[in-house]
């Protein structure tokens, strides 16, 4: 009962908030009211661009563009090799798998709910779905697509020379409407059904015992509600954690290429090239040493599918990740992130006991509901745009 | 006799005649033409460990996007370095409009690709094969630490001077290497013609062969429509439609979506009168024994059929070079030109000395004590 309560206030003070910050008063501080709590996830509408409308049509098309590999370099992997249904619409390993001859840098993110997000990526680099999609099928370790070449694809596939000129109007697929598709379907890739968001709808049984002393820890000892709140349980703050280094990079070759090549393609200056031994997150968009390490606060719905944890991979499962929190944002060995003076303040030992974290994990287990596996579409097929005849006739 | 002198003398010996070359003559910049031969090509000048390094690229899968090809996927050493097929593999996951280019004597050019898109240097030919899409797709910057992540590559560009592998210098190293692609043993720049081919070469010269066939390439460095046929399997194929789609998009061809045609150098100049359309370089003649088939589409499988095809007036086409007509020569004729042509084919260049043969590592080796070293 009284976390019901709690939750509209705490309505009742963002819903301040927002017309507050519409009419130009000065914002509250967050610190002043307390954190948002925790909200069925339904009770907040998945953000439409008014450029680009959700269709059943469109979202039909950007089924079967998220699972084609053709939208990629050697047409061998699509956005669903990173982002693999049956991985929890993410990679089980710690770096995402990568172009071929490559391997990521960072863990890849779950599709599912991702639309919800005011921003992509670990550091917030895309600013929506339709600018994600191409950043991930172009980059050099993940798809590593040129424009000209996947645009061309699609103009030898007849279903989809169809569907975009129904869709978009295209005479001829542009490559810019297949992102603007696939973001109309990852917007459809959504789990409003939880134990947690049935709890918090009124179902007092979707939650155990242990799960609800979870929840205690969660919003009061453990202090995550700091920043995993409100209905995504994120806040989209870039937070410095704590997490160390992934060990990967000094252990693996592979690792140490991408390592490098992600300094120099986002812009690191030399100095920064030839001692960086960490991802510097948040720093790479901004330029800011304070940034150095900052990572997005990451959304906990979804995540019984989707190990390992953090911006690097670094946690197999939800019990490391609690115990990392329990130090001080540290690991096992005392390991750290390389930019101390840039950890959060909130982060520090918690003092949970076993019970406390074995509930914590319980509770954590009720962000996600069943696993959303789905039949892969059939991929439509090449078909030459030209009968031989055709070509015979040609005078030149 | 043409040799690749350089490559035996040190680079000491190498120096001395650089400098003895710049004391003739004041205009030469790193490069230096040491000799040329009577009826041959000129000799270049080789950095013996640059060109071994360009040679350990040309070879390596690991400077394509997905590592899955190298330069010599499509440039095969037992195929005069360049593809037995009409159309070039391309990248895995497309395929080619063009027929690949033979290699040897390529550092002889002034001009490259069958369109003579480029026309500065091989440095930036280098360029364009590593990174376009359908060719080898691959981002520089990912090649350039793949390379440094490999301590054979790091010994290879201090040993050539290069300092710190960056892909600037894989683009001087590769062309270095493809200088070492010299025609060898070619009876022609040997005086070692048989009697068919000197009469071959009368039937040349007569002919008007060698009015674009010039120089000691056999080739005047310009574009001529002569009417070959288009490879229909271009578009019959949609994994080499795709990539000429991808081409023509790029280089701003009008309607390059309803093309049923090859534009070749139209696509440097775009006249407005499409009177360049299916132009193309007028190729080489060396060492044609070994790079069949030919044109710039792979058409025509054999010489006998080139030279036939030349003595019907050449195909149909609105813009065929008003040169194009028929030569009306007997079947000697015919077989004495082939001889001719077969005359300026040398020996394959597929030994140790051309070809890397030490097998590539399996994996990337780990920078041990990562933590502690300057990347």
């Amino acid at each position: 009962m009284s976390t019901l309560k709690q939750q509209s206030l705490s309505s009742l003070l963002t819903a301040t908030f927002v017309i507050g910050a519409v009419a130009g008063m000065s914002a509250p501080v967050f610190a002043d009211v307390g954190p948002a709590a925790l909200a069925p996830l339904d009770s907040i509408a998945m953000p439409i661009p008014s450029d680009n409308k959700q269709t059943d049509a469109k979202i039909a098309l950007g089924k079967s563009l998220f699972f084609d590999p053709r939208l990629g370099g050697d047409a061998s992997i699509s956005c669903s090799s990173c982002h693999d249904p049956e991985q929890g619409w993410a990679w089980s390993e710690d770096f995402s798998r990568g172009y071929p001859g490559t391997v990521h840098w960072r863990n890849s993110q779950t599709i599912i709910n991702s639309q919800y997000m005011s921003r992509q990526f670990w550091a917030g680099s895309a600013a929506s779905g339709e600018k994600q999609a191409p950043s991930a099928a172009k980059g050099g370790v993940a798809g590593n697509g040129e424009n000209d070449i996947m645009e061309a694809r699609l103009a030898l596939i007849p279903e989809y020379v169809a569907a975009f000129n129904e869709v978009f109007g295209d005479e001829w697929p542009l490559i810019g409407n297949a992102w603007r598709a696939i973001a109309s379907y990852e917007r459809t890739l959504v789990q409003t059904d939880t134990p947690l968001d049935n709890y918090l709808k009124g179902d007092a049984s979707a939650l155990s015992e242990e799960q609800l002393r979870g929840k205690a820890v969660f919003e009061g000892k453990g202090g995550c509600i700091a920043c995993h709140n409100g209905a995504l349980a994120t806040n989209e703050e870039y937070v410095n954690i704590g997490v160390p280094p992934n060990k990967r990079w000094e252990e693996d070759g592979l690792a140490q290429i991408t390592f490098r090549f992600e300094q120099y393609a986002k812009g690191q200056t030399e100095k920064g090239y030839r001692s960086a031994k960490s991802d510097w997150g948040l720093y790479y968009r901004t330029k800011n040493a304070w940034d150095k390490g900052k990572f997005r606060v990451p959304s906990l719905r979804y995540t019984l599918y989707t190990a390992p944890y953090m911006h690097n991979g670094n946690y197999y499962t939800m019990e490391e990740v609690v115990d990392f929190y329990d130090a001080g944002g540290m690991d096992e060995e005392g390991r750290t992130t390389l930019f101390p003076e840039n950890k959060d303040a909130r982060i520090q030992p918690l003092g949970l006991s076993d019970d406390e974290k074995s509930d914590l994990v319980a509770f954590l287990e009720a962000f996600s509901g069943e696993e959303m596996i789905i039949d892969k579409p059939a991929l439509p097929e090449y078909q030459a745009l030209f009968t031989e005849a055709e070509l015979k006739e040609v005078k030149k | 006799m043409v040799k690749i002198l350089a490559k035996r003398v040190s680079r000491q010996k190498q120096l001395l005649a650089a400098s003895l070359a710049l004391a003739v003559s004041c205009t030469l910049v790193g490069m230096s033409q040491v000799a040329s031969a009577a009826d041959g090509l000129p000799e270049l000048e080789i950095n013996e460990a640059k060109a071994e390094l360009g040679k350990r690229l040309f070879f390596d899968k690991r400077i394509s996007g997905d590592a899955a090809i190298s330069c010599a996927t499509c440039h095969v050493p037992e195929n005069g370095y360049a593809h037995p097929d009409a159309l070039s593999p391309g990248y895995p996951g497309n395929g080619h409009f063009r027929n690949s280019i033979g290699l040897i004597n390529t550092a002889q050019k002034s001009i490259w690709l069958h369109d003579g898109r480029l026309g500065t240097n091989l440095n930036d030919v280098t360029r364009e094969m590593i990174t376009e899409d359908y060719i080898m797709n691959m981002d520089m910057r990912i090649m350039q630490e793949r390379i440094k992540q490999d301590p054979k590559y790091l010994e290879m560009f201090e040993a050539a001077g290069y300092g710190e592998p960056s892909n600037g210098s894989v683009r001087k190293a590769i062309p270095e290497y493809l200088k070492t692609l010299a025609s060898k043993g070619v009876p022609y720049d040997s005086g070692s013609m048989s009697d068919s081919a000197k009469a071959g070469q009368a039937v040349f010269a007569e002919k008007g062969c060698s009015s674009c066939h010039s120089g000691a390439m056999f080739t005047d460095g310009k574009a001529h429509n002569t009417g070959v046929p288009e490879n229909h399997d271009i578009w019959l194929d949609p994994m080499n439609h795709q990539a000429f789609i991808a081409f023509t998009m790029f280089q701003g061809i009008e309607n390059y979506m309803a093309l049923k045609r090859d534009p070749g150098a139209h696509t440097q100049w775009k006249k407005a009168d499409l009177s360049n359309m299916g132009t193309f370089q007028t190729p080489s003649l060396r060492e044609l024994t070994q790079t069949a088939p030919y044109m710039h589409n792979g058409m025509i499988a054999t010489l006998e059929d080139v030279v036939d095809f030349y003595n019907a007036g050449g195909g149909e086409d609105s813009n065929k070079d008003a040169a194009m007509r028929p030569l009306e020569m007997t079947d000697q004729e015919k077989s004495d030109l082939v001889a001719f042509l077969e005359s300026l084919s040398g020996e394959a260049l597929t030994g140790p000395e051309y070809v890397w043969s030490e097998a590539y590592p399996d994996e990337y080796p780990v920078i041990e004590d990562w933590l502690n070293q300057s990347n």
